[in-house]
């Protein structure tokens, strides 16, 4: 049985439509991830299932039980903000024990699964401090100990991690992963604009845009076969390259002079949009396509290579092994792998999602 | 390296500290000098003062004009009358505040903001021009020459004041708390008293000077509102005196600092809140 | 969740509005009421004269000396204290030894009252005895007896002093925490470009400062309309009407002459003219929160 169900949402701040028709089914333990373009609508969602924001239409469920005109403190949720919305006045074990002594448990009690909490949190030390004496992964903590501490059935987490620094937030990541194996059965719904999150906590994405779902699947269903060119071009970074083609039969694209055999028969002919990703194009001498460097962007382990090509205005971007040499200005062959390649219908793909 | 330190450019006077500080003093001391009259003047006997000695320094402390205010009945009873008005007043506007403040900050709805300007326009009209109605209402019911005109209409002509400071302070106050605090199951009132408020306490510093200083010091309401010695507050009471002791200068000087003194008292408690209490409220109108 | 919003609206609004509505609304409401009518403030029973009051206000010679006089006191009191608290607070921002007392003198006579301040003053400006002729004295050498509150000349204008030297403080605070908030980096970005102490205050501090002078000019305003307090206890609109301002005037119509009709229609003017300044200084608002969010 579904532990969270939406449907058909709908959501209209005064005369503009947010949220167009979102259904979705979430299991119990399951772990989603929402992702999408700013302003798509996913914190709109996310307060939705808490209850902090109406639906406009539609029906929440939450563990078989119609929560839609539920206040948010009975649909037995817990949510984790961006700003860690800790208490400033209250000490970190006040925090955590904050709904506890709104719903009058006592004192020992409150006392005792606060300790446990920390515990499981690494907080132990911390307990008397108040929030400001605290650095911002620990605020994180604490913001999660609050909301753990009730046993909740489902976690919301709105972009928690994206205040803290880059090594931090790794670190961060790898704890909320291993909460989640712990607390078994607690299904998690999380919204990050971090890719790496994305893939690597996710048991299934939700890729959002403009008030829809555009796909839902599980990380590697989405970065292999993306349904539409705009999860194409979110999912993987950097972002898969869109190329203009033409379909010679059902297994032959025809790229520039190039002409491409694919693997699988598509079911589009004439004018289609060729996708890419860079990882999938190679520097090799037996190459056929020919493209020109213009920009070479070094991480170390590989190298990011900006190309122009004669048949497309846009760049293409390949990503290659961080030895090899080349030269600015240096005209390459590259090879497309065929096993990775996309063909979308042309009138699909929007100049505004290769962004 | 050793060029660095060796270059140092000699330390030039710099004459600003010294001219600012000079002409602050200057003026503190202009500033200072009307109330230190004051002070003079309830340690003078009133001969000395008709003799054109009141701005001396005075040789000795003469306390008996503090005996005579001390010893006055009618001063014990008009600030227990003002104490009375004061204090609830201060607490009911205050409170009101709060309450409006809180819903016009947290709980917008459509038509919100024109209603809060509504209020706060409130305080920018003249009371005198609800004067002759509220004389007439109070009067309808019974209530002229008792406390109770005096305490309902302080309470009500604060909340426009007490509104646009408690709302702009709480709009300071994160959204994300507010809701934190509802998802772990508190109501809107345990919000506001369990963590809005308690977060609010400069704010409500400033806000409680402000009142009480208005309140104490207020002349008008009590004037229209109270006719009979029992009921009048200190303000009302002081000019009343005045005939009393027509030429007793130092009764009424003295008279004068000790009615003043829960503002003054108030305000030196509360002040280290002041300049953050102002920042909040009022520079973001 | 709405639905609960709605809830607590409704509780947390209903008192603040009740009060509100009862005894600010209402009274206002009927005030344009009793300008119609000759209420005398005792009798129950009066009549409606339509707009004989107002037709009396055009004949009034008082009410025009009042509206005189209240624009005086307004443009004074308005511009003294805003100068002078500016002044004290660039001063202060200087960060100076002993800036906390100096503060706290500057601020105190807002804790006094108007009565207290008004007797204050009127020893200062007394005759015989008063520091003012005292020091005059004192520096001529002759005998000096001017006094100051009972000449139609000098009475407002003394008065004016009086008001500055109390509300002064108010507005340096709110200057001072408008300072606050001016950005340290924009004033280094002046030390940098060597602009001279004077060009920072006058190109920079001070526009940055509208907000609070917004705020200032806007209490100063509100504050100097209420001034009756401190003209009832030093003049009492006194000498020859010479400091009568229209709250004042409005008070002996309405409880000296028991003119409550009257009365009212005088402060439906007074109303009316506060609406004014209320409605431009919304405007001038709406603008600055344009420039300064
Ligand atoms: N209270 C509101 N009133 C009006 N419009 C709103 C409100 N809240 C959100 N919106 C609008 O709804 C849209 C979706 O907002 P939402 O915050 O859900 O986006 P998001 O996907 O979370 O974006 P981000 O990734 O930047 O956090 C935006 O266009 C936003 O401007
Ligand atoms: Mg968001």
């Amino acid at each position: 049985m579904a532990q969270v169900t939406l449907k058909n949402i709908k959501k209209s701040f005064g005369p503009t439509e947010v949220i167009k028709g979102v259904d979705l089914d979430i299991q119990q333990g399951e772990f989603v991830v929402f992702v999408g373009p700013s302003g798509c609508g996913k914190s709109t969602m996310l307060r939705m299932i808490s209850g902090l924001e109406d639906v406009s239409a539609g029906q929440i469920g939450i563990d078989g039980r119609d929560v839609t005109h539920v206040s948010p403190s009975k649909r037995d949720l817990a949510m984790v903000f961006q700003s860690y919305a800790l208490f400033p006045h209250l000490t970190v074990a006040e925090n955590i024990g904050f709904g506890l002594k709104l719903h009058k448990t006592p004192k020992a009690e409150i006392n005792r699964r606060v300790e446990e909490v920390a515990k499981t949190l690494q907080l132990e030390a911390l307990l008397d401090r108040t929030p400001r004496q605290l650095s911002g992964g620990q605020r994180q903590r604490v913001a999660i100990g609050r909301s753990i501490i009730r046993n909740p059935k489902v976690f919301l987490f709105d972009e928690p991690l994206s205040n803290l620094d880059a090594a931090l937030r790794g670190k961060m990541r790898l704890e909320i992963a291993r909460l989640h194996k712990e607390l078994k059965d607690v299904t998690m719904i999380y919204v990050t604009h971090d890719q790496v999150e994305a893939m690597t906590l996710a048991d299934r994405i939700v890729v959002f845009n403009q008030g829809r779902i555009e796909q839902v699947g599980t990380p590697m269903e989405l970065y292999h076969t993306p349904a539409n060119p705009f999860v194409a071009g979110f999912i993987g970074a950097p972002a898969m390259n869109f190329l203009p083609a033409e379909m010679l039969s059902e297994q032959q694209v025809r790229l520039g002079e190039t002409v491409l055999d694919l693997p699988q028969s598509s079911a589009l002919s004439g004018a289609v949009t060729l996708g890419i990703r860079p990882e999938h194009i190679e520097v090799s001498d037996g190459g056929e396509i020919m493209a020109t460097l213009d920009l070479m962007e070094k991480l170390g382990s590989e190298t990011l290579l900006h190309l122009t090509t004669p048949f497309s205005d846009s760049p293409l971007t390949a990503r290659v092994d961080g030895a090899v040499e080349l030269t600015e200005g240096q005209t390459l062959r590259l090879k497309f792998n065929p096993n990775a390649v996309h063909i979308f219908a042309a009138s699909e793909v929007r100049p505004a999602m290769t962004a | 390296m050793a060029d660095l330190s060796s270059g140092a450019i000699p330390r030039r006077f710099n004459p600003w500290p010294v001219t600012i500080f000079t002409v602050l003093f200057i003026l503190a001391v202009l500033f200072l000098t009307p109330t230190i009259g004051v002070l003079l003047s309830s340690v003078k006997t009133t001969r000395a003062i008709a003799l054109g000695d009141l701005w001396s320094w005075p040789d000795r402390l003469y306390l008996g004009n503090y005996a005579e205010v001390f010893s006055n009945p009618a001063v014990h009873r008009y600030f227990l009358n003002t104490l009375i008005v004061t204090l609830p007043a201060t607490l009911a506007s205050t409170a009101l505040g709060v309450l409006a403040g809180y819903t016009f900050a947290k709980l917008p709805f459509r038509g919100s903001n024109l209603l809060f300007l509504v209020v706060i326009a409130g305080m920018f009209f003249p009371p005198q021009v609800i004067l002759v109605p509220l004389f007439r209402l109070f009067n309808s019911m019974g209530l002229i020459d008792t406390l109770w005109p005096i305490f309902l209409v302080h309470t009500a002509l604060g909340i426009p004041i007490c509104t646009l400071l408690m709302r702009n302070f709480f709009a300071t106050v994160p959204n994300a708390l507010r809701e934190a605090a509802i998802l772990e199951g508190a109501n809107e009132w345990q919000v506001l008293t369990r963590v809005v408020l308690p977060l609010s306490l400069p704010a409500l510093a400033v806000l409680a000077t402000l009142q009480f200083t208005w309140i104490w010091n207020d002349f008008l309401w009590p004037l229209i509102f109270t006719q009979s010695d029992e009921k009048r507050t200190i303000m009302v009471g002081i000019v009343n005196l005045r005939g009393q002791y027509t030429v007793a200068w130092g009764v009424q000087g003295a008279l004068s600092l000790i009615a003043s003194l829960p503002t003054l008292l108030i305000f030196l408690y509360f002040q280290r809140f002041f300049i953050k209490g102002m920042t909040m409220g009022a520079v973001k109108g | 969740m709405e639905r609960e919003n709605r809830f607590w609206r409704v509780a947390l609004l209903a008192l603040p509005l009740f009060v509100f509505l009862a005894l600010v609304i209402w009274p206002l409401l009927s005030s344009f009421y009793y300008s119609f009518t000759n209420w005398n403030g005792f009798n129950s029973d009066y009549d409606y004269v339509g707009f004989e009051n107002f037709k009396r206000i055009w004949t009034d010679r008082l009410f025009f000396n009042a509206i005189v006089n209240t624009s005086i006191w307004m443009a004074a009191a308005i511009l003294l204290p805003t100068i002078l608290g500016l002044s004290l607070a660039l001063l202060l921002d200087a960060k100076v030894r002993g800036s906390k007392i100096f503060k706290t003198i500057f601020y105190l006579p807002i804790c006094l009252s108007a009565i207290v301040v008004g007797q204050i003053w009127v020893w200062i400006y007394q005759p015989d005895w008063g520091l003012l002729n005292t020091v005059i004295e004192q520096i001529t050498g002759s005998r000096f007896n001017y006094a100051w509150l009972a000449r139609p000349d000098s009475a407002l204008y003394a008065v004016i002093v009086a008001w500055s030297w109390q509300q002064t403080g108010l507005s340096m605070v709110i200057y001072l925490a408008g300072l606050t908030s001016v950005p340290s980096d924009l004033l280094e970005v002046c030390d940098i470009e060597g602009a001279t102490p004077w060009q920072k205050i006058r190109q920079v501090i001070i526009p940055l400062l509208t907000p609070s002078t917004v705020v200032v000019v806007a209490l100063s305003v509100i504050n100097s309309l209420k001034g009756f307090d401190i003209l009832f206890i030093m003049t009492g609109g006194g000498p020859f009407n010479s400091s009568d301002t229209l709250a004042m005037h409005m008070y002996n119509e309405s409880f000296r002459k028991y003119f409550m009709g009257y009365g009212s229609a005088i402060s439906v003017v007074l109303f009316l003219i506060a609406l004014t300044i209320i409605g431009l200084y919304f405007r001038q608002l709406k603008k600055v929160d344009d420039i300064y969010g």
